[in-house]
């Protein structure tokens, strides 16, 4: 059995508000944390991610229980001690102007400087290798608030490579940016595990980013209790589905997405192949259909793909009747006349 | 190593500034030293610095004992203002912050006022004979003063993001100090209100080169304590929660730079008076001139550019030409009060607080 690099033991987490009893946010937390793993915290919001985070880094004191850093317990570690540890990324943006991309990623090599910050050779060395890493080679000397924020978090990123802790935690690092940032910076976690061997700790709301990229997930429910597995297991066991439940909102086990339960308007045989189907289908689904796939016995309403030269074409047939659409958004505006409530 | 060499090159480039900075600086004092109500040709005052012959008695009385102790104090007065409004301004992580707006002078006051008119001390501590025993004290009663409004306001304000915000904080103590002081006024003799009352004008002069024997090892030992303080003050930067996970202890870097910057603005203001605009003006500047963030070089830019600003400043009181002497105070606000205004509406996104 292989030692954790972090576990925790019956951890309890919250914020003391004064009062007596604070403000329990989750307890009986029972969590490892493994050598070169990529864990996504994922869980609605409110659930007390950030406060799990928070605590396991040192930022705030735990209600009750222990965490353990190899056989250590974290109360027992110095700030310093503890920057070697872990290094984190959190979700806000810095608020620093006139900084260089050096000088910030440069701090991450606060706990080995001494008291007046002169740094190594080797110290520069580890900068240009972490800049490297996120793949910023070449932005030394550009100022920190003028990059994009999905640069600046990866700069952000790369100072906490540069801290050579032994676990990286990062809070919802992308949740200020933009979808191409998302990805970037979701794939980047996962090289950085994968390719370099860190153990990265995320929180993150991009469950299709995550699913495709965590190693495991600790799923954090609104009541505190965090459920750990592979993603896919735990969608198969349903667990996913039953914390992220909601009014309207349901999560496809076929294809791994979250829909918005809409009108049932039936089902669509759909006859056609390749990307463009994928496509059509989900336009179907938009609208309320539900597709199956073509068959002798489609009885209703069937929609037939074919090709032109100038493209595609949509040919709904039904009964008797025959429409031939050009365009997804034709064919889809008249199956929405067609529906009663429309 | 690419980086480091860069590195080098740009320090090359900010120590010309620095140096340049220094040169101004021997200008504006020469300049201080040539302007004044009497005129005093370079050419004696010269001769007066260097103790040679030759020169009317009463041209070496104003240089030696007038013009220079102003000068020095000046100096003293522009580092320590302008180092205690870096401190303060990284510290709250806010571009407004400074001794004056944030009511710490009036703290300073408040134990000014304590001091002079306080039953205590009888004598009252403005008369010239004084000895050090009552300097020290004055500054003490200052800087603890100081201390105890900026310990509030970091109590209170620590967890307030919005600059103005702590700018209404601040005005609500200076008010509160302010009543104080008030209150005391009321039940003081007249001649010790007199005392308090030129005293809170603000002036360089008056200092003379016996207070100056306190004042000077107090401020450069305060000053001293910065030189510790960059690699703290730049991780501060990014925010309390990065710099704890880089291993700082936020907890003792906030209590020396509480403990440096009151004692810097509270020995101003005892000896000085109340001195606006300086503190919050001399970081930008430096901000500005060196496009940097970094303590490293912040520091001695600001104490630099702090000595150059006071004296400057000090000569434009001087009103030369005339022979009125303007109070420090409003030449401070004058220049100051627009160049908060500015700050404030320039600042269009947080994100550039802290940038040029």
């Amino acid at each position: 059995m292989k030692t954790p690099l972090l576990a925790t033991q019956n951890l309890e987490i919250g914020y003391v508000n004064g009062k007596p009893a604070g403000n329990v946010v989750g307890s009986n937390l029972n969590l490892h944390l493994f050598q070169g793993e990529f864990v996504c915290l994922v869980g609605p919001n409110g659930a007390g991610k950030s406060t799990l985070l928070r605590t396991l880094t040192g930022l705030l004191p735990s209600l009750g229980g222990e965490v353990l850093l190899g056989d250590k317990k974290l109360a027992e570690f110095t700030r310093k001690e503890l920057a070697s540890e872990i290094s984190v990324v959190l979700t806000s943006p810095i608020e620093v102007g006139a900084m260089t991309v050096n000088e910030l990623v440069a701090m991450g090599r606060f706990p080995f400087t001494g008291l007046f910050d002169r740094m190594s050779d080797k110290d520069w060395e580890v900068v240009q290798h972490s800049l490297e890493l996120v793949g910023l080679t070449g932005f030394e000397e550009r100022m920190v608030h003028k990059l994009s924020d999905g640069e600046r978090q990866k700069v952000m990123i790369a100072r906490a490579m540069a801290q050579e802790s032994r676990i990286l935690v990062l809070d919802e690092p992308t949740a200020y940016l933009d979808l191409p940032g998302r990805v970037s910076v979701m794939n980047l976690l996962h090289e950085l595990s994968r390719q370099h061997g860190k153990t990265v700790l995320t929180s993150t709301h991009d469950l299709d980013l995550a699913m495709r990229s965590a190693d495991r997930f600790w799923l954090m429910s609104p009541d505190g209790k965090i459920i750990s597995g592979a993603p896919e297991d735990l969608v198969l066991s349903g667990d996913f589905q039953q914390v992220f439940a909601r009014d309207q909102i349901s999560f496809d086990v076929m294809n791994g997405q979250f829909s918005v339960a809409g009108s049932n308007e039936g089902a669509v045989c759909l006859q056609g192949e390749g990307e463009v189907k994928v496509w059509t289908e989900r336009a179907l689904q938009r609208v309320g259909y539900s597709v199956r796939e073509d068959s002798k016995q489609c009885i209703g309403l069937r929609v037939d793909i074919m090709g032109n030269e100038s493209g595609f074409v949509w040919r709904i047939g039904e009964e008797n009747l025959k429409m031939d659409f050009y365009s997804l958004e034709s064919l889809v505006s008249y199956l929405r006349t067609k529906t009663p409530h429309a | 190593m690419i980086k480091a060499d860069n590195n080098h090159k740009l320090r090359g480039n900010r120590s010309g500034i620095l140096i340049l900075l220094g040169v101004l600086l021997l200008v504006v004092v020469a300049l201080n030293l040539t302007l004044g109500s009497v005129r005093i040709p370079l050419r004696d005052i010269v001769k007066v610095l260097f103790g040679q012959d030759g020169v009317k008695d009463s041209w070496i009385f104003i240089i030696q004992d007038y013009r220079l102790p102003k000068i020095v104090t000046a100096i003293l007065a522009g580092m320590a203002l302008g180092a205690s409004g870096l401190q303060m301004q990284t510290m709250f992580r806010n571009p407004l912050a400074d001794p004056f707006i944030l009511g710490i002078n009036s703290g300073a006051s408040l134990g000014v006022a304590i001091a002079i008119m306080g039953a205590g001390l009888a004598g009252g501590l403005f008369i010239p004979a004084l000895n050090v025993a009552g300097d020290l004290g004055l500054i003490a009663a200052a800087s603890l003063g100081a201390g105890v409004v900026m310990a509030l306001i970091l109590l209170v304000g620590r967890r307030v993001n919005n600059p103005t915000t702590l700018l209404i904080l601040g005005l609500m103590f200076g008010h509160a100090t302010s009543a104080l002081v008030s209150l005391l006024i009321y039940f003081s003799a007249p001649e010790k209100v007199k005392a308090y009352s030129i005293w809170s004008y603000g002036a360089f002069n008056g200092v003379t080169w016996d207070q100056l024997q306190v004042l000077i090892p107090v401020i450069l030992l305060s000053l001293g304590i910065l030189a510790f303080l960059p690699k703290g003050l730049n991780a501060l930067l990014l925010g309390e929660d990065y710099a704890k996970t880089m291993g700082l202890n936020v907890t003792r870097l906030r209590m020396l730079v509480l403990i440096g910057a009151s004692i810097l603005s509270g020995a101003i203001t005892a000896f000085c008076g109340p001195i606006g605009f300086i503190g919050v003006a001399v970081p930008h500047i430096a901000r500005n001139l060196f496009k940097t963030s970094n303590h490293k070089l912040l520091i001695p830019a600001v104490i630099l550019i702090g000595a150059i600003v006071a004296v400057a400043a000090d000569m434009v009181a001087q009103m030369p030409g005339t022979q009125f002497v303007l109070p420090i105070n409003v030449v401070t606000s004058l220049f100051g009060a627009p160049f908060v205004l500015w700050i404030v509406l320039k600042r269009k996104r947080r994100a550039t607080s802290f940038s040029v």
